[in-house]
């Protein structure tokens, strides 16, 4: 297929189908045309992160038969400018030219920006303003089009392609239209001159077969019911009049090109009360307001004192603020998926190159980025504003005045306030809340996000982060959002203009809070409102009233009530009891305020406001339905649902009034500072693959790059698994492995099981990787000599000190090898001679006599025994010789043959298909005699796969999983291993992924401190081990947490379906802890390869390397 | 931490029994009361402007306020007081059912605020 059939539609074609529509037509139609002006709409949604639809089964599409549609749906799809990057290399083209593996002739990569530039951004940054749709191919226009009904339909059309798959079927035949490019629009009126009717009359309707699917559209959408295929009468009629149409043509346009503009300046506008920004500070003619940004603060798994501190510091701030009115804000930001895919991109140099057919590094990450938008992680944001000094008469007249000469406010006006706000900065700055001044553009973001209240934010997917708006871009595009109310409606609708969009919004007021028990029980509570997937906004009005102010305010109170009980009393009626239990709780909290802290006696008294959103008014109903229901639910606060909307949704923009003084709430400061809605829950590095998300109070994706530590933190790559059997182990450890490949890494997999030597067939990895089965390997394969390496001389800096370390690497290197040969050969004589103490003393007798170098082998260990003129040391030697005669045991004798362990396959998996291993809770006297091979084999296959690594060069990545690592445990070579394994990583740059079922092998090695990563998965079985895993972690033990790992990836008791997902505890290597859903579905076929349940395992018995698996799911 | 609001202080119904000595049969708030009395007149006014002479006692008018002050007071509780209801009333006005054309606010532009990057 050639490549230029594929770039996109044509421009006035309809995309393929819009999956979610971000707009209606019920408005439009009678309200101004613009808003449907396609030469404004850029894109489907414009950047709404709903629009993308969730990744699909089928990227593997080979040679596209529909081109058009299927370029198109690609287009619609995914609106990132990520996709940009990869040039005209969308993936079906990509895959067609690509030739050769070998050669890393794939296309999508040399196109890439190398790292040295990464500011070569190919889309415009501003697309929303070209007028030239027709030239821009990549961009699918106008989805509302392609998913139009006869609503749509009836329309005038706006562009002058838009006519064109009308009148398509006459030109059917005519090649060079079909062929050639349907990119280029080449306008109607020279199409016709081709279009000769006798041409048309001679070809059958199917001769162009690649055009097929944009004209089988077309008469659906023209003339309905009139069939494509030739009919006679049709053709004749057609054939009759095509003097017709050049004339008829040209009009059309002409119709087109009037489009009522009816809005103007004559739309009701209203100013923002907000005058001015100055840096941080926001003027209104009465007010000033300085804000403040409030970093997150990490939330889950902390201890619950360190949580009680961070509250009280943050309510100290705020009775620090007493008297002032404060503004609380919190928006979101939906996560920048393209920018985290350039970062990853940047950060492999060397991507697994592509095979063809399979889906490309290229397409990987637009994977990714898909599964990213669909999941739809937003990234909260919290603003502070103090609002802080009333001006004076001559302040604001003297500002008015200045305006109309363009200055604003007066200079020293602003030289007071700034002596003033050194003290905010100073409050908020502290220990709690750390709040920085906001920026001038922060602020605009606020600004905008808080008028376009829940709609997407501009530019697209990834907004500002780079700091490309040009100062007041966002306050021109608020003059785009209109608002829309029915009388006492329950929801705003909000529209822009520019880009069509149409949001309803609910705002809900925090009504009635009963009792929290903030760090034991509950969430923070504005933080709660997290658990639900979609993004929402809060507005959080409080005047903190100091100790005097509140004190006074709740004496009034107490009078009212008393006179009240004096009232029942003089007319001889019962007063009712609530009455004596009100007045006693205000004399305690009287009495708290009187003798108590500033921080006891302090009040918040304001108004609390969430806003959902939603793309139709009864989506928004349902969210906010949800909203409440949860918050009732699990916080026992009633969210009120009031009429007023316009007015609350305007109290969500700083400086606007408060809508009403309903639904106020009267807390203490401490309940305030419990609201934290900057708290937050991220964990991993941003530069890592996509491995899930965070699953505990909020949604964040997870990204992971296991050479984060070594590369960035300086740490050691060692990185554990622990989980119970099913827990899940094996899939992550395997996920991580194809993940790294794909990324160029030289991975190496130790699966003793086997089920990991699956992803070797994978097709995109199939001709980079190998499996070595040690089973039926040749003898010597593990031969515990030349495991070790040798060191280099060029490991280590030149000069004395470096031939200092390299005597000393060597002679470690020795005695390493001595250690484990005699741990090996302790593990192949019988337990009941190794317990004896002669036989310790005679191996290692032996091993002193063979020299401890890479060359030396079992057997010389072997002779030297056989050569002792003692009794005991020959019987050793033929306990040896006799073990050697089983087949699994010829491993470690002898010589390693050559080559074993390339370095040039980027994923090796070593298994040990049908070694029965050893239940490590018996004794090993009753083991059987395969059973007691497997600890040895064990031990050494650990080795072999490390062995690897030392090859290739310090500084490349490589990566070494370990399954079953708790066989390692109880011997002293062991604990050398990991620690060798832990302090080699760094220098070796080698990533060391060790799972093992019990977190007490780990612990019980010592090496605690030199593991960067933990995941914990399901624990369940036995505390004892559950409190060693959040040991493990660094989480409190005795503090609930243990609860948490039992509820890990909790089956659905009532379901008879697997759990599609794994959970696990991850902390990462700057100590964040957080619960992680592991979702690595994105991935075509990778979690069918990854199965490893008994049915799936028999499913690919017998045929390894197996054709891989239809991909039913996903 | 066991946290609480003060709210439930200020949630205390505060009703008028009646003058010393003399109990009302009913017990209403005295906002209710309240609301009553800035009604009457009101009601007064506007049958003034209709007919120009003022009755000595405003039996309409005191049914109406009484019709209208409860009718209003149906919608109080104490996170809503009267003046909120009142309010919302008179600003979020129209009918109740949704209209076939919407009504469209007018739209909060930004276009005035002068932007300056730092305070000095």
């Amino acid at each position: 297929m050639s490549r230029s059939s594929t770039p996109g539609s044509p421009a006035g074609h309809p995309a393929g189908p819009a999956g979610h529509r971000a707009q209606s037509f019920d408005y439009t139609d009678t309200e101004d045309e613009v808003a449907l002006d396609p030469a404004l709409v850029t894109s489907p949604g414009h950047g709404a992160v709903g629009v993308f639809q969730a990744p699909r089964p089928v990227p593997r599409r080979t040679p596209p038969a529909e081109p058009t549609a299927v370029s198109a749906g690609e287009n619609a799809d995914i609106d990132s400018p990520f996709l940009d990057l990869f040039g005209a290399s969308r993936p079906g083209g990509a895959r067609a030219v690509t030739a050769g593996p070998a050669t890393r002739e794939q296309p999508a990569i040399p196109q890439q920006p190398p790292a040295a530039q990464p500011t070569r951004r190919v889309p415009d940054p501003e697309p929303s303003w070209t007028a030239d749709q027709s030239t821009d191919v990549g961009r699918p226009i106008e989805p509302r089009r392609a998913a139009g009904g006869p609503a749509v339909e009836s329309r005038v059309p706006h562009q002058a392609g838009d006519r064109l798959p009308m009148l398509r079927p006459p030109h059917e035949p005519d090649p060079t239209a079909g062929g050639a490019s349907p990119s280029s629009a080449n306008g109607p009126a020279t199409l016709p001159a081709n279009s000769a009717p006798s041409a048309r009359a001679a070809e059958p309707a199917s001769a162009v077969p690649a055009d097929r699917p944009a004209l089988e559209r077309a008469p659906r959408r023209g003339a309905p019911g009139r069939p494509t295929a030739v009919g006679a009468e049709q053709t004749g009629r057609e054939v009759a009049t095509p003097r017709q149409r050049p004339a008829a043509r040209p009009d059309k346009p002409t119709r087109v090109r009037a489009p009522k503009i009816k809005f103007g300046d004559r739309d009701p506008s209203v100013e923002l009360a907000i005058t001015e920004i100055a840096g941080h500070l926001t003027f209104t003619p009465n007010t000033v307001t300085a804000w403040y940004w409030l970093p997150e603060v990490r939330w889950a798994f902390r201890p619950d004192a360190e949580r009680e501190a961070l509250l009280s510091a943050i309510s100290e701030q705020y009775a620090g603020l007493a008297g002032f009115r404060l503004h609380l804000r919190r928006t979101t930001r939906p996560f920048p998926a393209d920018e985290w895919a350039r970062t990853i991109d940047a950060h492999t140099p060397a991507p697994l190159p592509d095979v063809p057919g399979t889906a490309g590094w290229a397409d990987h990450l637009v994977a990714a980025q898909r599964h990213l938008m669909a999941v739809n992680h937003a990234e909260g944001q919290t603003y502070l504003g103090v609002t802080f000094a009333r001006r004076s008469l001559g302040d604001s007249l003297t500002e008015r005045l200045l305006r109309t000469f363009g200055r604003g406010t007066a200079e020293g006006e602003r030289r007071k306030l700034g002596r003033t706000v050194e003290q905010f900065d100073e409050v908020l700055g502290a220990f709690g809340m750390r709040g920085r001044r906001v920026t001038a553009q922060e602020l605009e973001w606020l600004l905008y996000r808080s008028v376009a209240l829940c709609m997407a934010p501009p530019g697209r997917l990834s907004p500002v982060t780079d700091g490309r708006w040009e100062r007041g871009d966002l306050l021109a595009m608020t003059e785009q959002v209109e608002r829309y109310r029915t009388p006492y409606g329950s929801t705003v609708k909000l529209v822009n203009r520019m880009t069509g969009e149409e949001r309803h919004v609910a705002v809900l007021a925090v009504g009635r809070m009963e009792p929290l028990e903030i760090p034991e029980r509950h969430e923070p509570w504005l933080h709660f409102h997290e658990r639900l997937p979609w993004p929402m906004e809060i507005s959080t009005r409080v005047d903190i009233l100091g100790s005097g102010d509140s004190f006074r305010n709740l004496e009034h109170r107490l009078r009212m009530i008393r006179s009240q009980q004096l009232d029942y009393a003089e007319h001889g009626i019962d007063a009712p009891p609530e009455l004596e239990r009100l007045a006693k709780r205000a004399l305690v909290i009287g009495d708290e305020m009187t003798t108590g802290l500033p921080v006891d006696s302090a009040r918040a008294h304001g108004w609390h406001r969430i806003a959902v959103g939603g793309r139709t008014r009864e989506e928004c109903l349902e969210r906010a339905r949800r909203l409440i229901q949860l918050y009732s639910r699990e916080l026992r606060i009633s969210l009120q649902h009031p009429k007023n909307q316009d007015w609350l949704a305007r109290e969500f923009i700083p400086g606007e009034p408060i809508a009403n003084t309903g639904y106020v709430r009267r807390m203490p400061v401490p309940l305030l500072a419990a609201a934290l809605p900057q708290a937050a829950s991220n964990v991993g590095d941003r530069r890592g693959d996509l491995i899930g998300r965070t699953a505990g109070t909020c949604r964040r994706p997870v990204f992971l790059d296991l050479h984060f530590p070594m590369e960035v933190r300086e740490r050691s790559g060692l990185a554990v698994f622990v989980a119970e059997p099913g827990g899940g182990k094996s899939t992550l450890l395997g996920a991580l492995g194809y993940l790294a490949a794909r990324r160029g890494v030289q991975v190496t997999l130790l699966d003793p099981s086997g089920p990991l030597a699956r992803l070797c067939a994978m097709p995109e990895l199939r001709p980079y990787s190998r499996v070595l089965n040690l089973t039926g390997s040749e003898h010597g394969t593990l031969a515990p000599y030349s495991l070790i390496p040798t060191p280099l001389r060029s490991e280590f800096g030149a000069g004395a000190a470096g031939d200092r370390e390299f005597e000393i690497a060597v002679s470690n290197a020795r005695a390493e090898r001595r250690m484990l040969v005699q741990d090996i050969c302790m593990m192949l004589v019988p337990p009941q001679v190794a317990r004896e103490a002669s036989t310790a003393t005679l191996f290692r007798h032996a091993v002193r006599q063979v020299p401890a170098e890479e060359t030396s082998t079992l057997d010389d260990v072997v002779s030297c025994l056989g050569r002792l003129d003692d009794d005991a040391g020959k019987e050793l030697a033929n306990l040896l010789l006799d073990t050697a005669e089983m087949p699994l045991a010829m491993l470690f004798f002898g010589r390693p043959p050559e080559g074993l362990l390339g370095a040039d396959a980027a994923l090796t998996v070593i298994t040990m298909a049908g070694l029965r291993l050893p239940d490590l809770k018996i004794e090993r006297e009753y083991w059987s005699a395969e059973e007691a091979l497997a600890l040895p084999m064990l031990h050494t296959a650990h080795r072999l796969a490390v062995r690897r690594c030392y090859g290739g060069s310090m500084s490349s990545r490589k990566l070494v999983g370990l399954d079953e690592a708790h066989f390692m445990e109880g011997w002293r070579s062991g604990r050398s291993f990991l620690v060798r394994l832990a302090r080699d990583s760094r220098k070796w740059n080698l990533a060391a992924l060790v799972a093992s079922q019990n977190p007490r092998d780990i612990l019980g090695l010592d090496v605690q401190n030199l593991v960067s990563t933990v995941f914990v998965g399901r624990i369940a079985e036995d505390a004892e081990i559950a409190s060693e895993a959040l040991r493990l972690l660094r989480v409190p033990v005795n503090d609930g947490y243990e609860a948490t790992l039992a509820s890990l990836s909790a089956a659905d008791t009532s379901s008879a379906a697997r759990l599609g997902f794994r959970e696990f505890v991850m902390r990462d290597v700057d100590g964040r802890v957080q619960k992680v859903r592991v979702d690595v579905s994105y991935v075509e076929g990778l979690l069918d390869h990854l199965d490893t349940t008994p049915a799936a395992i028999a499913a690919a018995a017998g045929v390894l390397p197996s054709i891989p698996l239809p991909d039913l799911e996903a | 931490m066991r946290l609480r609001t003060d709210d439930d202080i200020y949630r205390a119904r505060l009703v008028y029994l009646g003058p010393p000595g003399y109990t009302l049969p009913v017990h209403l708030p005295y906002a209710q009361y309240g609301l009553f009395m800035l009604l009457v007149p009101l009601y007064m006014f506007i049958h003034w402007l209709f007919t120009l002479n003022v009755e000595l006692f405003p039996a309409w008018e005191i049914a109406l306020a009484i019709v209208t002050t409860s009718f209003i007071f149906r919608h109080v509780d104490p996170d809503r007081p009267a003046r909120v209801v009142i309010r919302t009333a008179l600003t979020d006005w129209r009918r109740t059912r949704e209209p076939a054309i919407e009504q469209r606010d007018p739209r909060l532009v930004g276009s005035r605020i002068r932007i300056r990057e730092e305070l000095a």
